[in-house]
């Protein structure tokens, strides 16, 4: 956009109109992502709430988005870029269809629709809804193929910004195309109307408020509006201690594509006196010929995320702040951009998830305040995809992720880990299923959903604790696909804070034998088995002899902790009994009990 | 007492947090509204102040009222009241075993997924005292694992033991077979007589445990305190010689006998809320407005917003005590009625970018605004339309406060100062972002209804609704307002024009490609006849003018969350009539989502019926004026730049049909409404003040 506006005091919006136009913006973003929300079809977005509605300029600066996932912040402007590359007679009446992770899409499942808003004649703004798709006609029935050793092996139909609406009326090539290709094609297209319903609602929403402002100050406004966000941002990191922090993590060994597992590496300069941070991640490995490899959008979403966890939550996220972040990416690396055809499949969750762990768990090394600890993740039984015949319909075929299990959340300066978390990338945002629905809409049975006691990394603040859950078939065998992760790895703690545990995934036979599953990959269950995932808690943070006793009596008398653990971890000795209700700190006793721990160390 | 005795007079009461507030209706349509300070200690107290209020107001006496009444409908935030501050009985939540954490785990959601400050809810019944009972029925009502009794029968006589005050049982498809529930129920009768519970295929045999055992604790949990607490207003208002019928206000925006309440007393919780937009549909329904009807009702620190389309009140199964994801889940239907924490006093302040924002603090009663000079220093809402001359510093509350306009102006200093702008422009851009919180909330009501607000007017109530509703009308460019005269006491007139109602439902899912019409009947039946049983336990007590209207939640097959439709028929008998459920389906989907998908299988899951017992209609007349006097005026900002002269009129002293153009203001003893200079009032017969907004 030209807002090229004269920035003289005088001609200043008033600090009234510039609050008001802030809430009129958010408020078309919020009513995009609630008509996205209650009309999409597959799970992964009415439950999953893997999308996200935004705004970007008509020069691709990103303008407003709203409690979209932390892994969708950014890229919607890189793709509004290419939308404007790509085509020279972008018209009103036009929509766009672009998930192509090469130029500037997160990954191939995230379909983004695309809308330029004319006020006019002149174009001034595009109105954006990204949403995971059930199926995107891969070469295998998953929307996350690990596997693929590039973009063919992979199978997605990749769409670089392609109209698919044309004054107002769908281009039914397009459509007919991804109905050929696509599975379950009704899902999809339920999801394609969704996804129309929000951005042509957006684009409403946005002549109205031109229409009542008009575009002068719209234009100003946008101007200033970035500029208050980069204020926001700036103070908020010159608030911040100068440090240079390296730190590496790994996702776990994948055989046989990765038997080392995948390492994930980041460079932080907190430069306070210009307000700016470095996110280096040049130094990551090259491209590898696997899905794991993260797009542009998801190097620079996520590692970015993991800094804005880090300060206060209500700076805006938008070109304005993001001025006061300087990326460096390398082509050609698993964690940068991505080489063409070098597969981006699973871009958007697992490696990515590492990334958010380790930056924001980097910034803890500014000292005790700042940062956060790792959070659980790995998408294993409890948001795995399952698939196969309902015998109870007819044996018609159905497929859907399930999103029931449990990682618990990272411990914080402030407070304990959020419990139904779910993912660095998801940050609890999303819903889970119910137990009946989804017996009811699938042939499965559960056993088992319950949170696990000493799972969490102990911590002056605790992770969240990590779920066990048991699921298998109610009639005709199941296919269960799945990507976890911290089966060797854990999510770590922070400032002395402990681990979270280690996840296990394995299947018991009907005569009760126990066989491990692989964490990454396929499983087929008999009628008679069952599938057990015990899933991740977050890591602590701070020293666990630092919590107060209280808070450790609670979490004993809640189940969440064991009475060994609080002695041995936390150093809290009780007297009293639990069943009698009389259960009590020994205030006497912790304090030995702290000092001799210590003296150990 | 007076010896000859009136018909249809009727009193309201709504116990709110801060006040007590009573409508009496007299036999002419008279409304007389007293109010009186809460006491919660014992409510009768206070109650009695706010009757012996409007009894003098009539000069007559608290007898004399009581003794010409024949209808006392109650309201009381007892029951939300409880919840929020988790005063409520040592209760134990009896679960399916494998499954404990269903109040834990909830159903997912969080705000901000940047902010990790905020610790994860508490569950409504702790984990401690949470029991996993040996058993499961699976999603066709078949047995998997049987009952295992003798470990039950451990559980709940440790109940007995450990001195638990109620039992919440919630098991995993309990809606498909209640067997299991059952049973246990017959084990607590047996085993601990004295201990109240609740099973969920009783209360609310919906799908989804969450929100089913989220309903089953909640209810369980107040038995004790409510059962107490009506049984106390009951004695207490026969002492005092009230010898006709009692009801109490509901959830839905209906009243219910106190046995019916008593038994389930989670259907009082926000029964406040409910009662607004039965009096809206009301006040606009006389005013001739048969447009779509927003109801908001302002209070001191929360701004509720409800809705009434085509003259239903929109319902929810989304209601939240406390804050979304964060409070309990109600899990039965409610008036959808939504609350944001804004009101006159929301604080305005800067940050350090200088940003203006209001609220989310709130100076409250206490220190309240600067200008109430108790020690409140932060600028307010209530300080800036003091500023701006919306608010009379002598005619505060009917004149009972004096307000000090220096503290209000010092207190908005300290934004305006560092914005570099007056303190009028400063205090006008305090009201105008505070009206934005209040224009979202409106909003999000209106999109999750598919209703356009220009198609709307606005029925506002609550003591401060008028400062800002004419704006705010003029902003969304509704097609008018409404402020009754009334408007301080929305909730207590709403319950003058409420009805009977219960509801029941069934789970029976069932697809429109697959349609199984003998089940859905059956269940149709079923609930019909459990309603009916009851109309006629009312008839005998003189209600027997009643209906029954049905509705079902349904989706699109694959979605996952509902939409709820009115029945064309009261049953299915025919092809034709599928069709025109799958018709009227379509229809709602394409009024609030603007799509529909014709090709797609319907999925209908819950049936509900609802029972209406119709009270005898109350008339509102306003009453004659006893004199009228010429408007005084003063200097008002209606906007950034320049002042105007405002006429300024006293309520009592407008006759009824006498136009009032902005800019002007007219002043009640409970409520302040400002006209702008765009708009016009008028008072019409019906004691409404109708606003035209003709400046949007």
């Amino acid at each position: 956009m030209d807002a090229k506006v004269d920035k003289d005091s005088d001609t200043k919006l008033s600090p009234m109109l510039l609050a008001v136009l802030a809430n009129r913006f958010d408020g078309v973003v919020r009513e995009m992502t609630n008509t996205m929300l209650r009309t999409g079809r597959s799970a992964v977005i009415n439950s999953a709430r893997d999308f996200c509605c935004g705004i970007t300029t008509a020069d691709n600066e990103l303008f407003a988005t709203a409690e979209g996932l932390p892994a969708h912040t950014y890229g919607l402007n890189l793709q509004t870029a290419a939308m404007c590359e790509f085509h020279d007679d972008i018209a009103e009446g036009d929509a766009f269809l672009h998930n192509d992770p090469y130029s500037g899409n997160s990954h191939p499942a995230d379909h983004t629709l695309i809308v330029p808003v004319f006020w006019e004649g002149e174009h001034l703004f595009n109105v954006c809804a990204k949403a995971h798709q059930a199926d995107i006609g891969n070469s295998l029935p998953t929307t996350y193929h690990a596997a693929a050793k590039d973009v063919y092996e992979e199978g997605a139909l990749i769409f670089p910004a392609v109209r698919v609406q044309r004054h107002f009326e769908p281009i039914d090539d397009i459509i007919r195309m991804c109905q050929r290709r696509i599975r379950v094609p009704d899902y999809w297209y339920g999801d394609h109307l969704a996804m129309l319903g929000a951005v042509r609602n957006g684009e409403k929403r946005v002549h109205d408020i031109f229409q009542k402002y008009g575009s002068d100050t719209i234009k100003q406004f946008v101007s200033e509006w970035f500029d208050y966000s980069e204020q926001r941002m700036r103070h908020a990191i010159k608030a911040l201690p100068a440090k240079t922090i390296e730190r590496e993590s790994a996702h776990d060994p994948l055989p046989p594509m990765m038997p080392d597992g995948i390492p994930v590496r980041v460079k932080l300069t907190i430069e306070p006196d210009d307000g700016v941070i470095e996110i280096d991640l040049t130094s990551n490995i090259d491209n590898m010929d696997n899905g794991l490899n993260l797009s542009e959008a998801c190097s620079i979403s996520n590692s970015v995320a993991g800094v804005f966890n880090c300060l206060p939550s209500d700076i805006p996220r938008n070109g304005g702040s993001y001025r006061c972040i300087r990326m460096k990416l390398r082509e050609g690396a698993a964690i940068g951009i991505p080489r063409f055809p070098h597969s981006c499949s699973v871009a958007t969750t697992n490696v990515s998830d590492r990334l958010l762990n380790l930056v924001q768990s980097s910034m803890s090394e500014l000292g005790d305040g700042y940062g956060l600890a790792e959070g659980g993740l790995g998408m294993g039984a409890g948001t795995s995809v399952i698939s196969g015949l309902d015998a109870r319909h007819d044996d018609h075929p159905y497929v859907n992720q399930l999103i029931i299990g449990n990682n618990g959340g990272p411990g914080s300066p402030y407070c304990d880990g959020w419990t139904t978390y779910g993912l660095p990338v998801v940050s609890g945002l999303m819903y889970r299923d119910s137990v009946e629905i989804s017996e009811l809409s699938y042939p499965i049975r559960y056993r088992e959903i319950s949170l696990t006691q000493d799972t969490m990394g102990a911590g002056k603040n605790r992770g969240g604790p990590g779920a066990k859950i048991t699921y298998g078939p109610s009639h005709h065998p199941m296919t269960v696909v799945f990507a976890a992760d911290g089966q060797v790895n854990p999510s770590k703690g922070v400032l002395g804070g402990a681990a979270g545990n280690v996840g296990h995934l394995y299947i018991t036979d009907a005569d009760g034998n126990e066989t491990p599953a692989p964490s990454v990959g396929m499983v087929e269950l008999p009628l008679d088995s069952w599938l057990t995932g015990q899933e991740l808690a977050g890591g602590g943070y701070g020293d666990p002899l630092d919590r107060e006793p209280e808070r450790v009596l609670e979490d004993v008398l809640e189940h969440y902790v064991s009475v060994d653990a609080a002695r041995e971890v936390y150093g809290v000795e009780f007297s009293g009994d639990i069943d009698a209700e009389t259960l009590a700190v020994d205030a006497g006793a912790t304090a030995a009990k702290r000092d001799e721990i210590r003296a150990g160390r | 007492m007076s010896t000859t005795k009136p018909q249809g007079w009727r009193i309201s009461v709504d116990t709110g947090g801060t006040f007590t507030d009573v409508v009496v209706a007299d036999d002419k349509g008279g409304f007389t509204i007293g109010k009186a300070p809460t006491t919660p200690d014992r409510i009768f107290v206070g109650l009695k102040g706010a009757l012996e209020a409007a009894a003098s107001s009539l000069d007559l006496s608290l007898a004399d009222i009581l003794g010409r009444a024949e209808l006392f409908i109650y309201g009381t935030t007892r029951a939300t009241n409880a919840i929020v501050t988790g005063n409520i009985a040592k209760t134990a939540f009896l679960t399916t075993a494998g499954f404990p954490d269903v109040l834990v785990l909830r159903e997912g959601g969080k705000f901000d997924p940047h902010d990790f400050s905020k610790p994860f809810p508490k569950p409504y019944v702790p984990r401690r005292q949470t029991f996993e009972i040996s058993e499961r029925v699976g999603s066709q009502g078949e047995i998997v694992t049987p009952l295992d009794e003798a470990q039950a029968r451990d559980v709940i006589r440790s109940l007995g033991e450990k001195n638990y005050g109620a039992i919440a049982i919630s098991l995993l498809w309990g809606t498909a077979n209640p067997a299991h529930e059952q049973r246990l129920g017959e084990l607590c009768a047996e085993l601990v007589p004295d201990i109240p519970f609740t099973l969920s295929h009783e209360l609310n045999p919906i799908l989804r445990e969450y929100r089913r055992s989220s309903s089953v604790a909640i209810d369980a949990s107040l038995k004790p305190l409510m059962q107490a607490h009506l049984r106390d207003l009951q004695s207490d208002l026969r002492a005092e010689g009230y010898a006709g019928e009692i009801l109490v206000s509901t959830t839905i925006g209906g009243c219910l006998d106190v046995d019916s309440v008593i038994a389930h007393p989670i259907h009082t919780v926000r029964s406040g809320p409910a009662m607004g937009p039965v009096a809206g549909r009301r006040y606009s329904a006389l005013e001739g407005r048969d447009d779509s009807v927003l109801v908001v009702d302002t209070g001191g620190t929360t701004f509720d917003v409800s809705l009434v389309r085509d003259g239903h009140i929109a319902v929810t199964q989304d209601t939240w005590i406390g804050e979304r994801f964060t409070g309990h889940m109600l899990g039965i239907p409610a008036v959808d009625a939504r609350s944001v924490g804004s009101g006159g006093g929301s604080i305005g302040w800067l940050d350090d970018a200088n940003l203006l924002h209001v609220g989310p603090q709130s100076a409250g009663a206490t220190p309240g605004p600067a200008c109430y000079d108790q020690g409140g220093t932060q600028p307010t809402v209530t300080d800036a339309a003091l500023v701006l001359g919306y608010i009379d510093p002598d005619y505060f509350l009917g004149g009972r406060m004096h307000l000090n306009v220096d503290a209000a102006r010092k207190a908005i200093s300290t934004v305006s100062e560092p914005l570099g702008i007056s303190i009028e422009a400063a205090a006008f851009s305090i009201f105008a972002v505070s009206n934005e919180t209040m224009i979202n909330a409106i909003k999000d009501i209106t999109v999750s209804e598919g209703i356009d607000p220009s198609e709307a007017v606005i029925v506002a109530g609550g003591g401060a609704a008028g400062l800002n509703i004419v704006t705010i009308g003029q902003e969304l460019n509704c097609r008018g307002v409404i402020v009754p005269r009334t408007a301080s006491v929305l909730s207590a007139s709403g319950m003058q024009f409420s009805d009977i109602q219960a509801e029941q439902s069934a789970t029976l899912p069932t697809r429109s490609d697959n349609f199984d019409a003998a089940g859905v009947n059956q269940v149709l039946e079923d609930i019909d006849h459990k309603l009916e049983a009851f109309a006629g336990m009312l008839a005998e007590r003189g209600f027997s003018d009643y209906d029954i209207q049905h509705r079902v939640d349904a989706h699109y097959a694959a979605q996952v969350w509902d939409i709820a439709v009115d029945l064309p028929h009261p049953r299915i008998e025919s092809g034709t009539q599928q069709t025109e459920l799958a018709e009227a389906f379509h229809a709602s989907h394409r009024r609030i989502f603007s799509v529909d998908d014709r090709l797609s299988a319907i999925e209908f899951v819950n049936w509900t019926g609802r029972l209406s017992v119709h009270l005898p209609e109350v008339v509102v007349r306003a009453r004659e004026v006893k004199q009228t006097a010429e408007p005084a005026s003063r200097p008002v900002w209606f906007d950034l730049s320049a002042q105007s002269e405002a006429r300024v009129y006293r309520g009592d002293q407008i006759p009824v049909g006498q136009t009032i153009d902005g800019p002007a203001i007219i002043e009640e003893a409970t409520t302040t409404i400002v006209i702008p200079d765009s708009s016009t009032a008028m008072l019409t017969a019906n004691d409404n003040f109708v606003v035209e907004l003709t400046g949007s």
